[in-house]
Parts: structure tokens; sequence; C-alpha cells
């Protein structure tokens, strides 16, 4: 028998070499001073480049509970919170159109400074039709009777691209440009993930259902819009043109109607809405009241901060709330464009 | 049926941390790809998790260092500060500059013997690191043999000269 080859050594070392060869091994050993001694050899190599290694390893950190990256299906809070800086560069960047906004400032002001980022969301999103883009009209609370049939999601990606194209645009157009920024920006921390998505799944599957998941009203029983109307006494409110996912009532006999509407695959909006005098003997309308809800879909930090904020408002005889994973900025925007959904036909 | 994901990150997980690290050097970045993996894993069920994860976490990585690469082309003057001059013991030199040469010993490997390494330092089995990487499986010893020679020479080199030896 020839000498052993170094690659046969390695594998007899590493324990991988299959026991019929490594039987012939070992008897060969005992005969030979060579490899005996070129065993040695790679045995000291060996031992040394796991050490050279192993000199080079990150400071071992618990595991973050794998429960917290189930629920953030698509990065996990930890990151944010540690490279948060990093996060924030993603989060101003893909989000110039939100954090460019000053509180006063019109719309038309704050989104212009961005007009590249809408493109760059509705990328993957379907091809526009000369449908789609018949939403770029007046549309707005003031006007409910106009065009107010749900639409596919698609077309309000469209609107956000196209949006700050005209300057005719409407603020209610405006506001879905803005708060589809936000999105973005919520999502940004993630847009690592997104680009290699190719090995993954569609993006839908990862982020369809989760914020169903997610929503702590959800496991409210769905009704129908027919029994919305009933319970509240008159149409349920919501925002004019977003799809509407669902209808849900509080369990029991609270009076409360949550209509669930989709601005964008992953962002689901709520709005609570129950008849306001009934139920609500004080007659609170504050506007902006923070109050403690159940997490809505988040992957960061400022988003969960973002998603505990509920806002409310008066509409007709309801009482509105509106809760989701945008900034108290674009909720309370969506909140002032809320309106009775148009009746059914 | 899919493995027990709970049972594979808890085994897995500083595994898949360290690979990363060799990988990308920094890190947080590391566990932010690690979490990351094991996330995608939630969502697909793959059969074989650990094998899919590494597969996962490699392609993250390398999409890593190709963006880092762009982004760092403009600093590489300052990259090419020489080494530390002085050569000391192994157990005096501070834990970054020791990180430094093992990552310059590293970048010394082609890619597929580093990728083996690294991989069989991370629990693979041969069977594993053949699948992953497309080699025989009669091929690993030889390539692990090599990759650990050129390491500990590269990184023997770095010791003494400062510099490293020519890349191969």
């Amino acid at each position: 028998m020839s000498h052993v080859d170094e690659g046969t050594l390695h594998a007899y070392l590493d324990g991988e070499l299959p026991s019929a060869e490594r039987a012939a091994l070992e008897a060969h050993l005992a005969d030979c001073a060579t490899c005996r001694a070129n065993l040695t050899e790679e045995r000291a190599l060996r031992e040394r480049a796991t050490a050279v290694l192993g000199s080079a390893r990150p400071a071992e950190r618990p595991a973050p509970p794998l429960e917290q990256l189930r629920r953030e299906p698509q990065g996990s809070p930890w990151r944010v919170r540690r490279s948060f800086a990093w996060a924030a560069s993603i989060a101003l960047a893909l989000g110039l159109g939100y954090y460019m906004r000053s509180p006063g400032a019109s719309p038309v002001a704050s989104v212009s400074p961005a007009p590249a980022e809408p493109v760059a969301v509705a990328r993957n999103r379907a091809v526009a039709t000369e449908e789609d883009k018949t939403p770029a009209r007046p549309q707005s609370q003031r006007r409910p009777g106009e065009r107010q049939a749900s639409r596919p999601v698609d077309e309000v990606v469209v609107v956000a691209r196209e949006a700050p194209r005209g300057d005719s645009a409407t603020p209610a157009l405006r506001l879905a440009d803005s708060v589809k920024l936000d999105a973005g920006a919520v999502s940004g921390a993630l847009a690592r993930a997104e680009r290699d998505r190719a090995s993954a799944a569609p993006a839908s599957v990862i982020v369809d259902g989760a914020p169903a998941r997610q929503l702590g009203s959800t496991a409210w029983p769905m009704i129908n819009r027919r029994l919305a109307r009933s319970i509240l006494g008159e149409e349920p409110v919501g925002l004019p043109g977003l799809a509407t996912r669902a209808f849900r009532r509080a369990p029991g006999t609270d009076g409360t109607v949550v209509v669930e509407q989709v601005l964008d695959s992953s962002t689901v909006i709520q709005i609570f809405q129950r008849p306001a005098y009934p139920y609500d003997s004080s007659g609170s309308g504050s506007i902006n009241e923070g109050r403690s809800r159940p997490r809505a879909y988040a992957s960061e930090d400022r988003a969960r901060e973002r998603s505990n904020l509920r806002f409310g408002r008066f509409v007709r005889g309801l009482r509105v709330e509106i809760t989701g994973p945008l900034s108290a900025d674009s909720l309370n925007r969506l909140l002032e464009q809320v309106a009775p959904l148009p009746p059914l036909p | 049926m899919p493995d027990d994901i709970a049972e594979v990150y808890r085994s897995t997980y500083p595994a898949l941390v360290r690979f990363l690290y060799r990988k990308v050097w920094d890190a947080e970045r590391a566990e932010d790809l690690a979490q990351e993996a094991f996330a995608r894993a939630l969502v697909h069920r793959p059969e074989n998790t650990r094998g899919w994860l590494f597969v996962v976490a490699a392609n993250m990585a390398r999409d890593e260092a190709r963006r880092a690469a762009r982004e760092k082309r403009h600093l590489t003057l300052l990259k090419s500060e020489p080494d530390a001059v002085h050569s000391s013991p192994e157990e005096d030199i501070d834990a970054a500059t020791r990180t430094k040469r093992v990552r310059a010993a590293l970048d010394d490997l082609t890619p597929r013997d580093r990728e083996a390494l690294l991989l069989w330092d991370a629990g693979m089995s041969y069977d594993e690191i053949a699948a992953q990487t497309g080699l025989a499986r009669g091929a690993i010893g030889t390539t692990l043999a090599r990759a650990r020679r050129r390491l500990v020479e590269a990184y023997d080199a770095g010791l003494e000269g400062g510099q490293h030896v020519a890349r191969g």
C-alpha cells in the first residue's frame, strides 16, 4: 500500500472516513512509520487551524426567543434595536417623504422631496393599466359618493406611484402616497431581506396573512356588511377608495365594529367604530388619545410605538378610532379621511 | 416531515452566527442575518432545516459582501495601511488585530476551500458539506486539508511579515 494522502488523513481525523477505509488505514498505519509521522503532522495542522479560526469568533450572545422571529417573519426587532442607526438610515431614505413632513406642512410640500421613492415602492407591483389611473381624480370624504367601491390593492400602489407626478393630485391621493412611503419606512428595515428574496417565497407568502395573525382584534368574529350596518345603526365608515378586507364585531354586546382596510399587502388599517351616544356616556371626543392596544403588525420599535397609538373622532353618530402600523401623523391624516362607506347597491 | 425548527434553532444558532461572522466580519450583522435566516425557515418549513439555513445564510452573506465591496471601494487606500509591524505572540495581540489576521488568512483561501472549512467549523458533516458545496464527498478531506494548511500558512505569514502573502 502506498502512503496515505493527506485528504484521507484529515477525513480520518475528522471521524468521517467510512469504516472499511478506516480499518484499512489503521492497519496501514501500524506498519508505516512515514504515515504515522504524517498523521501526527496533520493532526497538529488540524488543531492549529481550528485554533486560528476559533480565535476569530463573535462574542456569543443568547439567541432571541424563536417566538420573536415567528412573530416578526420579516425580521427581528432585536436587530433593529441593536443596529438602530443602520435601520434609521434606511428608514430615512425610504421614508423621506414622511420625515420631510413637518406637522403643519401641506402634503404637497411633503411629498415632493422624494419623487423617486414611490417608483421604488411600486416596482414589484402589477403593471398599471389605464383603468388604474382613474383614481388620480379628486376624491375625499366630502365627496363620498364618488368612486368609493373597493379597489384592489394594486391600484392603491399605482396611485402612490403616480401621485407625485401630477400637481393636480388631490390631498387624499397625496396622503396615500405619503402613507405608502411611510409603510416603506417600516419595511425598509428589511430592505436587505427583500433584496435576496429570490431564494425565498414570493413576498406575498411572507407578508400576506401576517397582519391577520397579529392584529389584536382579528380574533373577533367576521360579519358581513349588512350586519355591521345593523349593529351601528348606520353605514360603517372607512377610508374611501381602500379595499375593505373584513368587517368584524367585538365579542359580547359592546356594539363595536371594526372595518379592516388594506393599504398595501403589508399594511392593514383597522377602523373601530361604535354608536357614540349609547355606549360613550363620557362624551369624550378627545382626539389623539393615546391608548394601549394589542400590538399590530410591526417590524421595529418605531412601528410598535406607532401601532400602539389609536386616534379617535366622531363621524356622524359614530365614535371612530383608527389604528395601524403607521406613524401618528399618517394615522391622524387617515382618520380625517374616514367617511361613511357607500351604501350597498 | 420538516425538522423541529425550535430544536434546530437551539442547537444551530450559535454556529450559524459564527459562520456568518466569518463572512461579514460584523458580529451584529451576523446575528441579524442568522435571525433573518431562521425567520425565513419559519415561513418555508424546509425539509432539511439545517442545510437550508446554511445555504440561505451563505447567499445572504454573499450579497452582503458584494454590497459592502461596492461601498468600500473608495476606502481602499485607507484599508491598505500596513498591519502592525511588530510581531507578537498570539496570546498577546488584541482580539481586533487577531480577527483582522484571521480574516486576511481566510481571504487567502479559494472560495470553495473557505466555504468547506467554515461549514466544517459550523459543525456540518462531510455529507452536508458535499451537498452544500457540490464537492464530491470523497474530496472533502482533501479540500479541508488544503484549506487548513493554507489558513495556517497565511496566518503565520501575516504574523511574521505584517503583510499578507500574495493572494492565491
